[in-house]
C-alpha cells in the first residue's frame, strides 16, 4: 500500500515534469551547442562556412554556432595532430586529409560513424548517392572495408589547366601541325583526348626563349610547355607519380592485401620502374625550378597563373584563383580538361590518378548532443540543395545525383572534367605509419628528379624501406 | 582592530624585507621550472619508455632501448655529418665576413651610422622572412641571381638543383643574416683596444700585421670565441631557413639534425626516440660548449702565467 502510495507520487512527479517541459518545452530543448572545426583555410572551406553561416538551420531547434578555425595548408598537419594529441579536445569536428585517417583512428581521436549510419535512412541514402571512389578514400578505415569515419567535406582532382588562348591560336595551330603531323588540341573537349605522348610535343612546342614569337606576340622572357607536380614537401611528387604508376599497370604497396601483400618486387616491379622513367622524362620540358625539386603545387599554380607555362596539371581547388582576374594574369585564355592518360589500342585512354580532396570527421570525445547537431550539420552539406549552392560557389560535389546533372556543368569551366575523372581515382596508404612511408618515398624520388640516381635505383629503396617498416609494424607477414 | 592590523603590516614588511633577494627571484625560478626544467625532465624520462603521442597505448619502460636505436640509425648518422658540414663552413664564413665588416665599421666615414644599421638589419628579420626571401632569390624562373646570371651567361642558373649548391644557397643565407652579429661582437672588441697601444706601435715603426696580431687579437680573441661559441650553437639548431629554401633537399643533401628531429617527433609521431634523440643533440651541444670553455679557461692560464 505504501509502495503504491510512493508509485503513485512518482507517476504524478512525471506527469508535472512532462507537462512542465511540454508546455515550456521549446524553452528548455533549445540548447547552445558550438561545433568547432579544424579546417585548411583555402576557398572550399570559406565557402562552407558562408554557406553554414547564411543557410543552415539545425533541425533540432538548438542554437548550433559552426565555428571553424581556419589553419594554412602547410602546417595543417602539425598543427592539427597537436591539438588531438594534446588532450585539449577543441575540435569536435575536422577536416582531414585521407592519408591521416589510420593514424587519428588508431590513436582514438576519430569517431566510429557505423551506428549512425545504419540508424538513419536518410544518410544512408546520401552513401548511396556519393560517388564509390570517394566513399572508399574517405570514409573507410582500413581501407576498403565497412567501417565509415568520414564525410566527403571537397572532393578534388587532378585536371589539367591549358592557356587556350595559346592552344586555339591559328598560327600556333598550324605551325605544331606541321610539326608533328596532328591537331593541336583546342577544346576541352580535345585537349581530354590527351595522352602522355602528346604532351610531350606539347611541352617541346611551347618551350620558348626570351624574344621569340608566342601566339603573335614577342616573349621578354622564357616560356615553358607543360608543368605537374614534383616537389619534395609534404606528398607534391608521389601524388602525380602514383598515377604514372597505376596508368602503367604497375602498383604501390597495396594495404587492402595485408599482411601478404609485398612492397619487394611490387613497389619496384619493372612495370613501375618503366612508368616512374615515363614520369621522368617529361620533366626536361618544364620551368627550370623543377630540377631543384622544389616544384610543388604552389610553385605550378604561381607559374601558371605568372603565364610561364603553356599547360599544367593541378587539383580543381586552384581554379578559382586561375580563372579571376585579380589573381591570375592568364584568366581570360585559360580553360580546363581531363587529366591525360596512356593511350590504349583501342584509343581509349586510361587515366587512373590519385585522388585529393578531404573527408570531415567527428572526433570521439563529443557529447551526444554535439554528436547528434553534427551529424545533422554534415547530413545538411551533403543534401542536394547544399551541394548545388556549394558547386555554385567554386566547390565540388561528390554526389552523383548533383554532379551528373546539367546545372553542375555550368557552374565551372572545369566542371565537365570532374565526374569523367572521378571514375579514375585511387588513394595512397592510409595506414598509421603513412608519413613515415611518405617521407622516405618523397625524399627518394626528389633524388630521382633531381638526377642523383635512377628511377630503378630509386624505386629499389623505397621497396626495400617500405618491406622493413611494413614487416616492423605487422602489415606484411 | 588597528593595532592588529598595524602588526600584521609590520610582519609582512619584515619578511619582505628579510628575502627580497628570494622573492625577486622567484617568478622567474617559477617560469624557468614550468617552462624548461619540468619538461626537460619529463621529456628526459620519456626517452626510456616507449611512447607515441599519437596512440593510447600505455608507455611502456624500454630502458635505453631509445638511445640504441637513435645510435644506430644511419639517418641519424647521415644528418649529423650534413649538420656539422653546414656548421663549419657556416660559423667559418660568418667569422670571416664578420670580422672584415667589423674592422670596415671600426673607422669612422661618411654614412657610417646609416649603412652600420642597414648591415644589422638581416639579424633582426625573422627566420621565415629571410628563408622566404632567399627561395625567391634564388628561384631561377623568377630569382634575382638566375637573372643576373643569364644577363651574363645567357643561361638560367640553377643553384638549388644539387646538393653542393643547395648547401651553398643555405650557408649563403645564414651567413647574411649573421654575420652581423659577429660583426657586433667583434666591433666591441675593437673599440675597447687603447689607443695609445697603437700609437706606441707606430712609432716603432712595427707592421700592420704585428700590430694586428700583438695589440687587436689579444683583444678580440675572447669574444671571438664566444661569437664562434653562440654561432655554433645556433647553426646546430638550424632549421627555419632550411626547411622553408629547400626543405630538406634535393633528397635528403641539406636535412639538417634539427630537421630529423623534428621528423621523428611530429611527423613520424615516434615521441619517445625523438626524445632520445633530443637528450643526443643536447649532449653534442654541450660537449662543444665545454670545448669553448676549456679554450677560455686555457687562454686565462696562459694570460695568468
Amino acid at each position: 500500500m505504501k509502495l503504491f502510495k510512493k508509485g503513485k507520487l512518482a507517476l504524478l512527479a512525471g506527469a508535472m515534469a512532462m507537462a512542465v517541459s511540454g508546455a515550456f518545452g521549446s524553452f528548455a530543448l533549445a540548447a547552445d551547442v558550438t561545433i568547432n572545426m579544424a579546417v585548411p583555410d583555402w576557398p572550399p572551406t570559406r565557402i562552407m562556412q558562408d554557406l553554414a553561416n547564411k543557410h543552415y538551420k539545425p533541425k533540432s531547434g538548438n542554437n548550433v554556432t559552426i565555428s571553424l578555425d581556419f589553419i594554412p595548408w602547410p602546417n595543417y598537419y602539425e598543427k592539427l595532430a597537436a591539438s588531438l594529441t594534446s588532450g585539449e579536445e577543441k575540435y569536435q569536428m575536422a577536416v582531414s586529409d585521407s592519408q591521416w585517417l589510420g593514424a587519428f583512428i588508431e590513436g582514438g581521436y576519430y569517431m566510429k560513424l557505423n551506428k549512425f549510419i545504419d540508424a538513419d535512412p536518410e544518410l544512408q541514402a546520401i552513401f548511396k548517392d556519393l560517388h564509390p571512389n570517394l566513399v572508399a578514400s574517405y570514409s573507410t578505415y582500413p581501407h576498403k572495408t565497412d567501417n565509415f569515419y568520414g564525410f566527403p567535406q571537397m572532393p578534388d582532382v587532378l585536371v589539367t589547366y591549358y592557356r587556350s588562348d595559346l592552344f586555339c591560336d591559328a598560327g600556333e595551330q598550324s605551325a605544331f601541325k606541321a610539326k608533328y603531323g596532328y591537331k593541336l588540341a583546342c577544346t576541352p573537349a580535345e585537349m581530354s583526348d590527351t595522352d602522355w605522348d602528346q604532351v610531350r610535343d606539347f611541352g617541346e612546342f611551347f618551350r620558348r626563349s626570351s624574344g621569340d614569337s608566342l601566339a603573335g606576340q614577342t616573349l621578354n622572357d622564357d616560356f615553358y610547355g607543360i608543368a605537374y607536380q614534383a616537389g619534395i614537401g609534404y606528398d607534391f611528387n608521389t601524388m602525380q607519380i602514383n598515377g604514372f604508376i597505376w596508368q602503367h599497370g604497375a602498383n604501390i604497396w597495396d594495404e587492402t592485401k595485408a599482411p601478404t601483400g609485398q612492397a619487394l618486387g611490387v613497389v619496384n616491379s619493372p612495370t613501375a620502374v618503366k612508368a616512374f622513367e615515363h614520369y621522368l622524362s617529361l620533366l626536361e620540358f618544364m620551368p627550370p625550378v623543377v630540377k631543384t625539386g622544389t616544384m610543388d603545387i604552389f610553385k605550378t599554380d604561381e607559374l601558371f597563373r605568372e603565364g610561364k607555362v603553356a599547360w599544367n596539371i593541378q587539383w580543381i581547388g586552384f581554379g578559382e584563383s586561375a580563372i579571376s582576374a585579380e589573381t591570375s594574369k592568364v584568366a581570360d585564355g585559360t580553360d580546363f580538361a581531363q587529366m591525360p592518360g596512356l593511350r590504349n589500342d583501342d584509343g581509349s585512354i586510361t587515366r587512373w590518378s590519385n585522388i585529393g580532396g578531404q573527408p570531415f570527421v567527428l572526433t570521439t570525445w563529443n557529447s551526444d548532443l554535439v554528436t547528434q547537431e553534427s551529424v545533422d550539420f554534415v547530413k545538411w552539406w551533403l543534401s542536394s540543395d547544399t551541394q548545388h549552392m556549394f558547386a555554385a560557389a567554386g566547390g565540388q560535389s561528390g554526389l552523383q545525383s548533383v554532379h551528373t546533372t546539367d546545372a553542375y556543368m555550368d557552374y565551372r569551366p572545369w566542371n565537365h572534367a570532374f565526374g569523367p575523372q572521378l571514375n579514375w581515382q585511387k588513394d595512397v596508404w592510409h595506414i598509421p605509419e603513412f608519413f613515415e612511408l611518405l617521407v622516405q618515398q618523397q625524399q627518394t624520388f626528389d633524388k630521382a628528379i633531381t638526377g642523383q640516381i635512377s628511377a630503378q635505383e630509386a624505386l629499389d629503396s623505397i621497396a626495400v624501406f617500405q618491406d622493413e617498416l611494413l614487416r616492423e609494424a605487422g602489415h606484411i607477414e | 582592530m588597528s593595532e592588529r592590523y598595524q602588526h600584521r603590516q609590520g610582519l609582512i614588511a619584515q619578511f619582505i624585507s628579510e628575502n627580497r633577494g628570494p622573492l625577486l627571484v622567484t617568478p622567474a625560478l617559477a617560469v624557468l621550472v614550468v617552462m624548461n626544467i619540468f619538461p626537460l625532465l619529463w621529456s628526459f624520462g620519456l626517452s626510456f619508455f616507449k611512447y607515441r603521442a599519437n596512440r593510447i597505448k600505455e608507455p611502456e619502460f624500454v630502458w635505453f632501448k631509445n638511445y640504441v636505436k637513435v645510435l644506430n640509425d644511419p639517418n641519424v648518422w647521415d644528418r649529423f655529418q650534413t649538420t656539422a658540414m653546414v656548421v663549419s663552413i657556416d660559423v667559418l664564413l660568418q667569422l670571416v665576413v664578420g670580422f672584415l665588416l667589423a674592422m670596415l665599421f671600426e673607422k669612422s666615414f661618411p654614412g657610417r651610422r646609416v649603412l652600420l644599421m642597414l648591415v644589422l638589419t638581416p639579424m633582426m628579420l625573422s627566420f621565415v622572412a629571410v628563408g622566404a626571401f632567399f627561395r625567391y632569390y634564388y628561384e631561377p624562373t623568377f630569382g634575382l641571381l638566375s637573372q643576373a646570371i643569364k644577363a651574363i651567361t645567357g643561361e638560367t642558373y640553377i643553384l638549388l638543383a644539387t646538393p653542393e649548391g643547395a648547401i651553398a644557397g643555405i650557408i649563403f643565407a645564414d651567413m647574411w643574416m649573421w654575420s652581423p652579429f659577429v660583426m657586433l661582437l667583434v666591433l666591441a672588441g675593437l673599440v675597447s683596444v687603447p689607443k695609445h697601444l697603437y700609437e706606441a706601435a707606430e712609432i716603432d715603426r712595427t707592421s700592420a700585421w704585428r700590430r694586428f696580431w700583438t695589440i687587436t687579437f689579444p683583444y678580440i680573441r675572447g669574444l671571438l670565441l664566444l661569437a664562434i661559441l653562440f654561432r655554433t650553437i645556433e647553426a646546430f639548431k638550424l632549421f627555419d631557413v632550411v626547411w622553408i629554401i629547400t626543405e630538406g633537399g634535393p633528397g635528403t643533401s641539406t636535412e639538417t639534425i634539427a630537421i630529423y628531429v623534428y621528423r621523428v617527433a611530429f611527423q613520424y609521431f615516434k615521441t619517445s626516440q625523438s626524445a632520445a634523440l633530443g637528450y643526443i643533440l643536447l649532449f653534442a651541444v654541450i660537449v662543444l660548449t665545454n670545448l669553448y670553455l676549456f679554450f677560455v679557461r686555457q687562454r686565462a692560464a696562459e694570460e695568468g702565467g
